[in-house]
């Protein structure tokens, strides 16, 4: 197996959040489009299915995986555009995580209790 | 203004840019600006209330809002050309066929386009009311 370092796990993580992400935009614009169809369409129906507790920590994947790709897209960004990106980039890599689990662990004070306790 | 390019070689010569690289430069200016637009878009919906809360009732009651309508446009144009085009850039890494290619990206790109289409339907067919009050506050209204 290759061994790139912290720079390869940040490409391959970067790449796996943001298929993903593409994927779970496809999925989340179709649901909304079914407000289309009224209150009376498949829309509430669809959404009871997805407040079903395994989605909801699904959700929460998403929300990890848009804070990882958004700060590590900076860092990219720095890398591509500053004289000095690509020397620090590795303790930028890990700047993202520690970033990613700071905002990540606040919505897990918010977010798990309310899955915990069931339906809104 | 310099005389313009007569043929597909002076006109390489004369805007030395391309395809690849203007997706390569509205990767990183899209992916700016979504990180503001995607941050906030999940915390009102997602972080300030119970997602299990959100049903049609919500829905349409932010999608009647002018100021939403606007706001989720950009999000979902800029959103769903970012998405599409790292699609692009994963399959062209990963799949070396020319065929599997060719059908993958048709795929993605039919499937963005048509989700793009019930995108735009979606946030521009709740009334326009709170517009119409906008406007009639200025004036204009009908």
């Amino acid at each position: 197996m290759y061994r790139g370092r912290e720079g390869q796990w940040a490409f391959v993580l970067h790449r796996i959040t943001g298929v993903a992400l593409a994927l779970y935009l496809l999925l989340h614009v179709f649901d909304v489009g079914l407000v289309m169809y009224g209150p009376n369409g498949p829309f509430n129906a669809f959404l009871a299915f997805y407040h079903q507790w395994p989605f909801r920590i699904g959700l929460i994947l998403v929300m990890a995986a848009v804070v990882y790709h958004g700060l590590n897209g900076l860092r990219i960004i720095v890398m591509d555009f500053t004289s000095w990106g690509i020397r620090y980039q590795r303790g930028m890599w890990y700047g993202v995580l520690v970033l990613t689990t700071a905002i990540g662990i606040p919505i897990l004070i918010k977010v798990v209790p309310e899955i915990l306790a069931g339906k809104a | 203004m310099a005389a313009r390019p007569k043929t597909l070689k002076q006109a390489r010569a004369t805007y030395n840019t391309n395809w690849e690289l203007a997706w390569w430069v509205f990767m990183r200016i899209s992916g700016f600006l979504l990180i503001f637009l995607v941050f906030a878009h999940i915390f009102f919906n997602n972080i300030q209330i119970n997602v299990a809360s959100v049903d049609y009732a919500y829905v349409a009651k932010r999608l009647s809002t002018a100021w939403v309508k606007v706001y989720e446009s950009f999000l979902l144009g800029l959103a769903m050309l970012h998405g599409t085009n790292g699609l692009r850039y994963s399959i062209e890494d990963y799949f070396r066929n020319p065929a599997t290619r060719f059908w993958l990206k048709a795929v993605v790109f039919t499937l963005a386009a048509a989700l793009f289409v019930i995108g735009v339907m979606a946030l521009w067919a709740f009334s326009y009311q709170q517009m119409g009050n906008a406007m009639n506050a200025v004036g204009h209204g009908g």
